[in-house]
């Protein structure tokens, strides 16, 4: 057992390092940018690491709360162009771009809000507070076919 | 078994049924009136339904459900950029067709033969890099069924020899140093880009410095960095990364020429020095690309300096002339999809690097005073549409055919069109001492040039008729009076459709 715990954290050890010895294989210069440029390091924004191929735009919406209209409003005020990958981002670019995304209710935040919106319609005893508590649609759609998205999503204790 | 009467009839056989009864003390008594009268106890118990449908929960969905089939692994997808590159790769020889026997190449001296006019002159094998830097190919023409790469001599080609020979100086000394600027119009298949392929090729036999933009649209498509310059107003943008491919394309085409010149200009560039080369300038621009803009702006003053700086002069030698050839005009006339702080669309024209090859068309002559000629095509397969450019080239062909600006005849934009007027103000007669741009418009080959074409095909044995003069016109009607990319078409189709048929007579 012992034996086999040692292995698994050696295994562990390499793969920390081994994105670092890529990184600096690609420090060389190079004419042909485009092969060495991704190195598979990972880039980190607000808490997440994202790999460094992906696009910027993507990476982006992959929080709660950003969709195409955040995320591209976000790169225009960085003067990022809509293909940039999260590898071309200066260091300051991801600081800034950190820096906003804090500022913004997105993630725990906007799930909070929403759920407490939620709650107090509840609480309130309102048509929409017992819909959201019965499992069933809120906003005045039948009930006959095609509910399965409330019927899976509106109950007592609502997650986001 | 089932029965050969049916339910309903089977319910008339009451009478018999009771009969086989057990006797009715042992049945209790029903106490509604059934429709059936048979005792409903006797009855065989319900079958299960099959169906699942009584078998649903609360809520449950009534869609059909199957198993997932299980995913089959399949091989790797290609590597990242593996399909790309497949998708642009450029084959420039086929080693099946025949060789031409007796085809000359292009040459320094040959580039103004009239007698060659409708004979295809092959590439050098040597220019092939240079051209394949300056990415004169493009992947879908038809280079790869010949045995090796080549463009036929027509009327415009001859044309474009002479004006590259006049502004080298070999002719008329007093058109040397003229910079001549054209904007290269043409239907579908008229051969633009080979046009400006050809003079590329003669720009390399000249010596000349050949900068190249063989897809205007990367530059707007926002597809590469953008920077804004700091207290530019109206804001104007660098794209760093696409000075550095330019760079890159310039110096990897024009290697000979750029190492033989030196630095005789003072720049705010850290690593140039007195004795370096404008390679080794425009090198710096490869691996910094904030550099990339500034190393570029000095790269071209150097190549159109006149004369050095003053305590430059020992190496200085004189600059060639430039060759300028832009690919896909039209996409630079519109708003670009990049967008600024406020996220409104910027114009292409706030593009710094698109401002300076389009202000070389308002006044070249002042900006390149070694000389050269500007060769701006438009496109027909890859165009977005932009009225005020239409609007623009019709005025250049009124102007050309002699109608005044003030002339009733000469076309304006319709009201309400919202024309762009800084496209139309981009193509507006020029005053002073600056020469006009000329709106060159490529048309079909002539009947002699196009059996000359046609040759060709048949002598790469791409083609099995008889290249006669009946069928060269029919052909030559065929493809909209000699349209080259029309023509291509039915010389490569012309071998599978030649199926063997009966005799007509």
């Amino acid at each position: 057992m012992a034996c086999g715990e040692v292995h698994s954290s050696e295994k562990r050890c390499c793969r920390m390092i081994s994105p670092a010895h890529r990184g600096q294989a690609s420090i060389e210069p190079s004419i042909n940018r485009s092969d060495n440029l991704f190195s598979g390091k990972m880039v980190f924004i607000l808490g997440v690491n994202f790999p460094e191929r992906n696009l910027l735009k993507k990476s982006l919406e992959s929080f709660f709360g950003i969709g195409n209209h955040t995320s591209s409003r976000l790169l225009a005020r960085f003067n990022i162009h809509p293909t940039c990958r999260v590898g071309e981002l200066a260091n300051k670019q991801v600081l800034d771009m950190t820096a906003v995304l804090s500022d913004m209710k997105i993630e725990n935040d906007l799930r909070r809000e929403v759920l407490n919106d939620i709650k107090r319609l509840k609480e309130t005893g309102t048509y929409r507070g017992r819909r959201h508590a019965l499992g069933l649609p809120v906003r005045g759609q039948r009930t006959r076919t095609q509910i399965k998205t409330p019927v899976k999503l509106n109950r007592m204790e609502r997650r986001m | 078994m089932a029965s050969a009467w049916c339910w309903s009839c089977l319910s008339r056989l009451r009478p018999t049924t009771r009969a086989v009864l057990p006797p009715p003390s042992a049945i209790p008594r029903l106490t509604s009136a059934p429709f059936h009268s048979s005792a409903v106890q006797y009855a065989p118990p319900l079958k299960k339904k099959s169906n699942s449908m009584t078998q649903l929960k609360y809520r449950q969905g009534q869609t059909l459900r199957r198993k997932k089939k299980k995913t089959v692994e399949r091989a790797r997808p290609p590597a990242p950029g593996e399909r790309k590159a497949l998708r642009k790769r450029i084959i420039l020889s086929n080693p099946n067709a025949l060789e031409v026997e007796g085809m000359q190449e292009i040459s320094a001296e040959n580039i103004v033969d009239a007698r060659l006019r409708g004979s295809v002159l092959g590439l050098p094998v040597p220019m092939l890099d240079q051209l394949r830097a300056v990415q004169a190919f493009k992947p879908k023409q038809g280079w790869s069924i010949f045995r090796r790469p080549g463009a036929v001599v027509r009327r415009d080609t001859v044309e474009m020899g002479r004006l590259f020979e006049k502004i080298s100086g070999e002719g008329d000394a007093a058109e040397k140093g003229k910079v001549v600027k054209k904007v290269v119009t043409g239907t579908k298949g008229s051969g633009k880009t080979v046009h400006l392929l050809q003079a590329m090729s003669m720009g390399f036999l000249k010596k000349w410095v050949v900068v190249t933009i063989p897809e205007a649209r990367e530059l707007v498509s926002g597809d590469t960095a953008y920077v804004p310059v700091e207290g530019s107003k109206p804001t104007q943008y660098i794209q760093p990364g696409a000075t550095s491919a330019l760079l890159m394309r310039t110096v990897e085409a024009n290697r000979e020429v750029l190492s033989g010149l030196k630095v005789s200009q003072k720049h705010d560039i850290a690593g140039v020095k007195p004795t370096s080369t404008l390679e080794d300038l425009a090198k710096l621009g490869f691996q910094d690309p904030a550099l990339a803009w500034p190393v570029f702006k000095a790269l071209w003053t150097e190549l159109t300096a006149s004369a050095a700086a003053p305590g430059m002069e020992k190496d200085f030698q004189t600059r060639p002339p430039m060759l300028v050839a832009v690919d896909g005009l039209a996409h630079w006339m519109h708003n670009s999809a990049y967008r600024d702080t406020d996220y409104k669309l910027i114009h292409a024209h706030d593009l710094v690097f698109v401002k300076h090859f389009l202000s070389l068309l308002r006044n070249g002559q002042a900006e390149m005073k070694n000389g050269g000629m500007l060769l701006y095509a438009t496109s027909t397969s890859n165009s977005p549409g932009v009225y005020a450019l239409e609007v623009a080239l019709d005025q250049m062909t009124a102007r050309q055919a002699g109608i005044k600006p003030t002339s009733p005849e000469y076309p304006s934009a319709e009201a309400y069109s919202n024309a762009d007027p800084r496209v139309l103000d981009l193509f507006k007669p020029i005053e002073g001492k600056e020469p006009q741009m000329e709106l060159q418009t490529l048309g079909g080959l002539t009947r002699d040039e196009t059996r000359g074409y046609l040759e060709y095909f048949a002598r790469s044995g791409l083609l099995r008729e008889p290249v006669n003069e009946n069928w060269v016109g029919e052909k030559w009607s065929m493809s909209g009076g000699g349209i080259i990319g029309e023509l291509e078409k039915l010389g490569r189709h012309v071998r599978s459709a030649a199926i063997p048929t009966p005799a007509a007579n």
